[in-house]
């Protein structure tokens, strides 16, 4: 329609500039289950869509400045449900989330008190395809209270749980995650394991949980080493995230590893995978995720409702020639 | 027998939705709405109320609802302006479902609603905005119905703004014209707005002819649809404003001034029109009309 946008077709097209990575992995749809889009710009999610992401998972995490009130909590969780998962649809990227109580904020207890008493409200929430992340941060004891707290509430609400391994004494602090998970009678087909490395990933495929990883510069994976990983321990139960944030990160960590594996040889069929499939049968354990709504990227409510594709559009976002000095 | 509280016959439109509902919806997703409704006559528990409304897409789906002529006349009946078409299942069982809590005590209802609301994702904020010409006290949820104008996700400001009988009879002068213009500035089809024509007032003239000038002085266009607003207010204020729309090289444009010509009483108007009598005489046959433009606008 007419109006303040006035879009064409021209402008709905992704940019005439492309990285030459994207050209190895042209056509291929990636999914990723790890990225914190509220600390993202929509340059981010303009350049995801045009790598191939059709779809995310945002967990619930810290924000870098700890929070006072659970009021604060509650309209995060909201904001993940709402406005975020709106941004996303605009750039035709399909949004989920996981809700829970992460470990560094897991230490005020007054704090997590009242967390864990909203939590019921939001977990049952459509999208919301698993308790995450949670774990371990410094390993205290207040840490593994709600830790175990919330594997219950997973395994009474039969969703998949996403959990955040710590950075410092990793190994042991993996172990135990799994160990307390099977403790409170979780099946391991049921556990995200995240941020693993060469270090932890044997121990956590054998015992039968999913291994993610996360491409990160400096702290976490970086994906030549990844590359190795799926080298030596195959495709299975093995997925490939940004955890892109507020920290310098990569939203594209997901396609450009998936570039660098094609480069490197590894089978197709092994990429999709761990680029797509592994995360999307992980997290559908939840019954919150339907491939066919990647095609229609949330714009389900208003796609027939006007009869026209013009609608539709209504709704995306104009691109943007990044490479101009006008701004109109 | 209808309850007080509303101001329609509740009873007869919660039974028709139900039976819509129950054409739409398969064994299953119907055989769970009547348990969980069993459950909540029963037991009248809160809690098991807010996690049925949250729970629904799980078992009713989300597909396109389909319904007869004679059930969407009988609801035009029952409730003139309020619009199913285009709802999916589980945003109609959402409203219906709404339909189910007890009137009884009237701040427990609205604590209730009002806590549904702030805890909803952003397909059960679209199902409570569709459903305020529906709830009972309805002059309590004007300061809501505001709030909901304020929110960036197109599917909530839809669920207010378009076919949605509830805000042109209950907003004051400020917040309908904030609804309008927000409608404008988010691309929203304008004649889906329902009492677009009959809420029009001069506050509201003014501020679109503030508007066109923006738009003008920044070299970008306007939606054709807005000059709808300014019939009843067209004079020496604003009549070159008119005159430049309809000078436009676009038809739409044109079109538009000439329809706002046609139905305001400003001599002035009536004479530019005559200057194109042929544009006159499809206005007088009834070949161009709002709607004939907004299926222009909309192409």
């Amino acid at each position: 329609m007419c109006g303040i946008h006035d879009l064409t077709e021209k402008d709905l097209q992704p940019l005439t500039y492309s990285p030459a990575y994207l050209n190895k992995i042209k056509g291929m749809r990636f999914f990723d289950p790890h990225v914190h889009m509220t600390a993202r710009t929509t340059d981010d999610y303009q350049a995801m869509a045009d790598a191939g992401v059709v779809a995310i998972i945002e967990p619930a995490f810290w924000l870098g400045q700890p929070r006072t009130g659970v009021d604060t909590f509650r309209d995060y969780f909201s904001s993940l449900l709402g406005w975020e998962r709106f941004r996303a649809s605009q750039f035709g990227i399909k949004h989920y989330c996981t809700i829970g109580l992460n470990s560094k904020e897991a230490n005020n207890e007054k704090l997590a008190e009242a967390v864990m008493e909203i939590l019921p409200q939001f977990i049952y929430k459509e999208g919301v395809v698993g308790v995450g992340e949670i774990g371990f941060d410094d390993q205290t004891p207040l840490e593994e209270k709600y830790y175990r707290a919330q594997l219950e509430l997973a395994k009474e609400a039969g969703l998949p749980v996403q959990i955040h391994t710590p950075h410092r004494d990793k190994k042991k602090g993996t172990q135990r995650s799994m160990d307390i998970a099977l403790e409170h009678g979780l099946e391991p087909h049921m556990i995200i394991v995240d941020h693993n490395n060469e270090e932890t990933v044997k121990e956590v495929l054998d015992r039968g949980f999913w291994a993610a990883f996360t491409i990160y510069p400096f702290t976490k994976m970086g994906n030549e080493r990844m590359v190795a990983v799926v080298k030596q321990y195959g495709s299975e139960r093995i997925m490939v995230n940004s955890a892109a944030d507020w920290g310098i990160s990569d939203p594209l960590a997901v396609p450009k590893t998936a570039a660098l594996m094609h480069e490197s040889g590894i089978d197709s069929n092994d990429i999709h995978l761990v680029t797509y499939t592994n995360a999307v049968k992980a997290f559908a354990q939840s019954g919150q995720i339907n491939e066919a709504d990647f095609d229609v990227a949330a714009n389900i409510d208003q796609s027939e409702k006007f009869n026209g594709s013009s609608i539709l559009r209504g709704g995306q976002q104009p691109r943007i020639d990044k490479n101009t000095t006008i701004i109109r | 027998m209808s309850v007080a509280e509303y101001v329609y016959d509740q009873d007869k439109v919660s039974t028709l939705l139900s039976t819509v509902i129950r054409n739409n919806g398969n064994e299953k997703a119907n055989n769970w709405l009547q348990q969980r409704l069993q459950l909540q006559q029963q037991t009248g528990a809160i809690p098991q109320f807010n996690q049925t409304f949250t729970a629904i897409p799980r078992f009713t789906g989300k597909e396109m609802i389909r319904i007869s002529t004679t059930e969407s006349e009988q609801l035009q009946a029952l409730l003139p302006s309020f619009f199913v078409q285009g709802w999916t299942l589980d945003r109609l069982a959402r409203v219906w479902w709404l339909l189910q809590l007890p009137v009884t005590n009237k701040s427990v209802y609205l604590e209730v609603v009002e806590n549904l609301f702030n805890a909803a994702e952003m397909n059960e904020l679209a199902a409570l905005y569709s459903a305020l010409p529906l709830l009972p006290w309805p002059e309590e949820w004007t300061a809501r119905t505001s709030e909901g104008i304020r929110s960036n996700i197109g599917v909530v400001q839809e669920a207010i703004m378009l076919r949605n009988p509830y805000p042109a009879k209950y907003l004051s002068e400020p917040a309908w014209n904030q609804l309008v213009m927000k409608a404008i500035f988010t691309d929203k089809p304008l004649h889906l707005i329902i009492g677009l024509d009959e809420r029009a007032n001069a506050a509201l003239a003014t501020i679109l002819v503030d508007f066109a000038h923006e738009r003008w002085a920044a070299g970008r266009t306007l939606d054709p649809m807005q000059w709808r607003v300014l019939v009843n207010f067209v004079g020496e204020a604003n009549f070159a404003d008119i005159t430049r729309v309809w000078h436009s090289v676009n038809s739409t444009e044109k079109e538009a001034a000439a329809l706002v010509c046609a139905q305001c009483h400003y001599p002035p108007a009536k004479a530019l029109l005559a200057t194109d009598p042929a544009l006159q005489a499809e206005i007088q046959a009834g070949s161009i009309t709002w709607d004939t433009l907004a299926q222009k606008i909309i192409k």
